[in-house]
């Protein structure tokens, strides 16, 4: 067992922990703050798999910016805690519990099945990353610089919609939340 | 014994069965929970998850392609909690409520 | 001009003139729609004669003339085309609609003058007439019975012209109900006869009757027969289906003279003698036709007696000659029921447009105990009514004479007939002389007990013409047909034309002797007496004691009010037959179809709406559940790709 083993065993506890808090947490800011952690663990583990990029901007982007702005709307809020934080129903609460349960065995099942398509058609996928490692898997293969060289010319169409989608969104939420004369107009 | 072989060192699989964790937890607190904001928190554990399979495939099959969709997963989601979060302001400001149980207007 | 184009023209121009006049049926100008009505039909008659004298040039075996336009229905091996047959007897007959029919529709002009819609008057007259063509002009009993139905409608629409008036209305529908009991019948008997023999065609079927040999009660041929005349009853107005004929006198009086008199109600009577070979090989319906036709002739004489609505005496003598005419062809002397037939449309016609003219001028008075007198104020009408009286009551060598004294000689003399028969056939000459002198005695002569404020006076000419010509038809017209015991012995030897036009066309009676002319002179003179004594009586106790009538029927109080009151039988069927069906009716409304059938069809509707709002539970607006079907459906989805 390798130290990227235990590291990634550490990681994935914690994200899978932190992530049942958020659901499991009546408080919103509570689960609001348990997200966050859960996003850190996540970028850890992007990191056990060699993406360092994604790792960083996970954090600068979901950590710092999209859980900031949950946040702030909760404060906006001033809920207070709920005494009963799940949806009424027995039978449809167990539902939902069977649903997703079949959904996460379906989903591990078509993994286990997908991957070991994947090994029998190729040899040279190393099968997992301490091997991955030794193999001279180079990190520079995976640097900023080779994601933005495949983004300015494969994927440059859809990059510059992203932007145009990125103007959309704020013309968008400043136009949701208008309020008639201004901020400092009196209702 | 092959089977703690498979346990402890961690492959393609280990992640493919964390991502789906993330992902059913995630689900489970769209379903379960009434407050309009965990809901939204719960959609983007559930985006975290799908992420974690990207770059996982990406890393195993030496494809940068998955990172490149990561980028725009992550763009999308930033850009949806946006304006998700501005119509929840919108609603509490109309409503004074963000417990979901009372939006069942479009009850046919 | 070719006999095909001659036809169409006498088809198409009443049918022309229902549609010019129907699609104008709120104008009120009568003078246009009358005169197109009537030249119209004028037109048709025309073509008729036209039509008349080219079957007359040709040679006697060969006389008739087909027209076939276009193929009709064609089911099932049954092929009808749209084929008209111009023979002998229809030849006759279209003389007698079209010709009757223009004196009519002339009439009509003078006597609907002051009415609301005389356009839709006209247009149902044409209507009529064209489905009268239809019927005798058919060459198959379906077409017949198109034209058999259509003038069933014309006559609804007709007694029920003023149909405001609920009686009236109910009188157009008590005929069309009636009506339609006797086509029933004839369904069933042009059902039998296509069995039976696989064609409905005249020609075919006359042809093939002799063929047949069985003759017994069951036989289908029997069976036909009777159905048939059953269907000949309806229109006919013959006991037990003659109900409609007195009350359909609601309708205007032009009305009654063309359909209830001349043309429509003779159908039946047509239809027998289109069909004579077939009947003749059913003597056990023939028989039961000729017993109905006898006691007919005298229900309906003996009601005639008592009434004094002057259109209803005339009904009552209507149905009482029909009977005579069934009587004949019960008989097997169907030349004499044809006979008959022409001579009473003339003086029937001509005395119910008589009694238009009176009633017209009385200010629409039907009732003779306030008429009396009127010889004096309408001289035409009188004397064409007197006319039309002597025809009637068989005075010799007038039309009615040389008609009936046939009828009743062929009653005794037929190897069908019998005794009895004539003599039921002598009593309803004498009751009909009665009630005939008692209508003319009450209405023309005597003292005068018109009331005051009403001044008669003679018809417009446009009225009186048509009787004019009418009344010359009922002297002259016998000397169409005289009998040949009769013709031996008149100067210069005539034959009996009309029979000698007819003979090839209808069956010969089997086993028909020689005639007896000593036992045929004693007929006619017991019935020539029997007539004579009925009319001196009635003068006697109209004209000259006029205190007789009150002292006759208080003495046998009993047998008048039965008689008055036409023996009961519509408050008979009203209270047997009518009313226990309507309360079945209401009660299967009641209990099944409210209770059961309804509740069935709620029932079926409550599933559906169960069914919907069961499925509508699903959108229920929560987007938590909505969540989870997305879930369960990814779920499935992946199941299926995972184990596929």
């Amino acid at each position: 067992m390798s130290e990227l083993d235990i590291l990634f065993y550490i990681l994935s506890s914690m994200s899978v922990l932190f992530g049942a808090l958020v659901v499991l947490t009546s408080s919103p800011i509570y689960s609001s703050l348990y997200l966050v952690m859960s996003m850190l663990s996540v970028a850890g583990i992007f990191m056990t798999l060699n993406a360092p990029f994604i790792a960083g901007i996970q954090i600068i982007v979901y950590a710092g910016a999209v859980l900031v702005l949950f946040v702030m709307v909760l404060m906006l809020f001033d809920l207070k805690r709920e005494t009963k934080a799940f949806t009424k129903g027995r039978f449809s609460g167990f539902l939902k519990l069977v649903g997703a349960g079949l959904l996460c065995g379906f989903i591990a099942g078509a993994a286990y099945e997908s991957v070991s398509l994947i090994m029998a058609t190729s040899e040279e996928i190393p099968t997992n990353i301490a091997a991955a490692a030794e193999t001279g898997f180079s990190p520079t293969t995976n640097s900023i610089k080779e994601i933005s060289k495949l983004l300015f010319t494969k994927y440059l169409f859809a990059f510059e919609v992203l932007g145009l989608l990125l103007l959309v969104v704020p013309i968008g939420a400043v136009a949701l939340s208008r309020v008639a004369g201004g901020t400092h107009a009196k209702h | 014994m092959q089977s703690t072989e498979a346990l402890v060192s961690v492959g393609l699989n280990h992640y493919l069965v964390l991502s789906a964790l993330l992902f059913t937890i995630g689900s489970l607190g769209v379903l379960l929970r009434k407050n309009m904001i965990v809901i939204l928190m719960s959609i983007e554990l559930m985006l975290n998850a799908v992420n974690i399979s990207f770059v996982a495939f990406a890393t195993y099959l030496d494809n940068l392609d998955g990172k490149i969709m990561v980028l725009f997963v992550m763009t999308i989601a930033a850009a949806e909690a946006a304006v998700g979060l501005a119509l929840a302001v919108n609603i509490f400001k109309n409503f004074r409520e963000v417990n979901i149980r009372f939006f069942e207007h479009l009850r046919g | 001009m070719s006999h095909s184009v001659l036809l169409s023209i006498l088809l198409l121009a009443p049918f022309f003139g229902f549609l010019f006049n129907g699609l104008r049926f709120k104008s009120k100008n009568v003078q246009v729609a009358g005169v197109v009505g009537t030249a119209m039909v004028g037109i048709s008659f025309i073509c008729s004669v036209l039509l008349f004298s080219q079957l007359a040039s040709l040679p006697e075996a060969e006389r008739s003339l087909r027209a076939e336009y276009w193929n009709w229905l064609n089911v099932a091996g049954l092929q009808i085309p749209l084929a008209f047959v111009v023979d002998q007897l229809s030849a006759v007959m279209i003389l007698v609609i079209t010709g009757i029919g223009t004196l009519i529709h002339l009439f009509s002009i003078g006597y609907m003058s002051h009415d609301e819609r005389p356009s839709k008057y006209f247009s149902y007259l044409n209507f009529f007439v064209f489905n009268m063509l239809l019927l005798v002009l058919g060459d198959n009993l379906v077409l017949m019975f198109f034209g058999w139905e259509g003038v069933g409608l014309a006559s609804y629409l007709l007694i029920g012209f003023w149909f405001t008036d609920k009686e009236k209305a109910a009188a157009g529908m008590k005929a069309f109900v009636t009506n339609r009991i006797g086509d029933a019948g004839f369904l069933i008997g042009l059902f039998l006869l296509f069995g039976e023999f696989g064609s409905i065609v005249f020609e075919t079927l006359n042809a093939q009757a002799p063929t047949v040999q069985d003759m017994s009660w069951n036989s289908n041929l029997t069976l036909a027969c009777i159905a048939l005349f059953i269907g000949a009853c309806g229109k006919s107005a013959q006991i037990p289906l003659y109900v409609w004929l007195p009350d359909a006198m609601a309708g205007p009086t032009p009305v009654s003279a063309l359909i209830h008199a001349a043309t429509m109600v003779t159908a039946g009577v047509y239809m027998i003698c289109r069909l004579s070979n077939i009947f003749i090989a059913a003597p056990n319906a023939l028989f039961i036709v000729a017993i109905i036709g006898a006691l007919t002739l005298l229900m309906a004489a003996s009601i005639g007696l008592t009434q004094w609505d002057i259109k209803k005496v005339l009904a009552y003598s209507t149905v009482s000659q029909l009977g005579y005419m069934f009587l004949a062809v019960g008989v097997g002397a169907f030349n004499a029921a044809m006979f008959h037939l022409v001579t009473h449309a003339f003086f029937k016609a001509l005395m119910f447009l008589g009694s238009g003219s009176v009633i017209h001028a009385m200010h629409e008075e039907q009732d003779i105990r306030k008429m009396g007198g009127l010889k004096k104020h309408m001289p035409v009408t009188h004397w064409t009514f007197v006319a039309g009286w002597l025809a009637i009551i068989g005075t010799p060598l007038f039309s009615g004479f040389m008609s009936k004294d046939e009828i009743l000689w062929m009653s005794w003399h037929s190897p069908l007939g019998s005794w009895y028969l004539w003599l039921m056939g002598v009593a309803g000459a004498g009751m009909t002389a009665f009630y005939m002198t008692r209508l003319m005695a009450l209405t023309f002569w005597g003292e005068s007990r018109v009331p005051s404020d009403v001044h008669p006076h003679e018809s417009p000419t446009s009225m009186t013409l048509p009787l004019i010509v009418l009344g010359v038809l009922s002297v002259f017209g016998g000397f169409l047909g005289i009998p040949h015991v009769l013709g031996k012995i008149l100067p210069g030897h005539p034959p009996n034309f009309f029979e000698h036009w007819l003979d090839p066309r209808l069956a010969n009676i089997p086993g028909l002797a020689q005639a007896n002319i000593t036992m045929e002179w004693i007929g006619i003179a017991i019935s020539v007496t029997t007539a004579a004594v009925g009319a001196i009586l009635a003068y006697r106790f109209y004209i000259i004691r006029k205190d007789l009538p009150e002292k006759v029927t208080s003495k046998i109080k009993g047998l008048y009010e039965l008689v008055y009151n036409k023996y009961w039988v519509d408050e008979f069927y009203f209270g047997r037959i009518i009313n226990p069906i309507v309360e079945m009716s209401k009660g299967l409304w009641m209990y099944i179809d409210v209770n059961f059938i309804d509740k069935i069809t709620y029932w079926t509707s409550d599933m559906v709406k169960g069914a919907g709002s069961s499925v509508r539970s699903m959108q229920s607006g929560n987007i938590q559940q909505y969540a989870l079907l997305i879930l369960l459906g990814v779920v499935v989805v992946i199941f299926a790709v995972v184990m596929g």
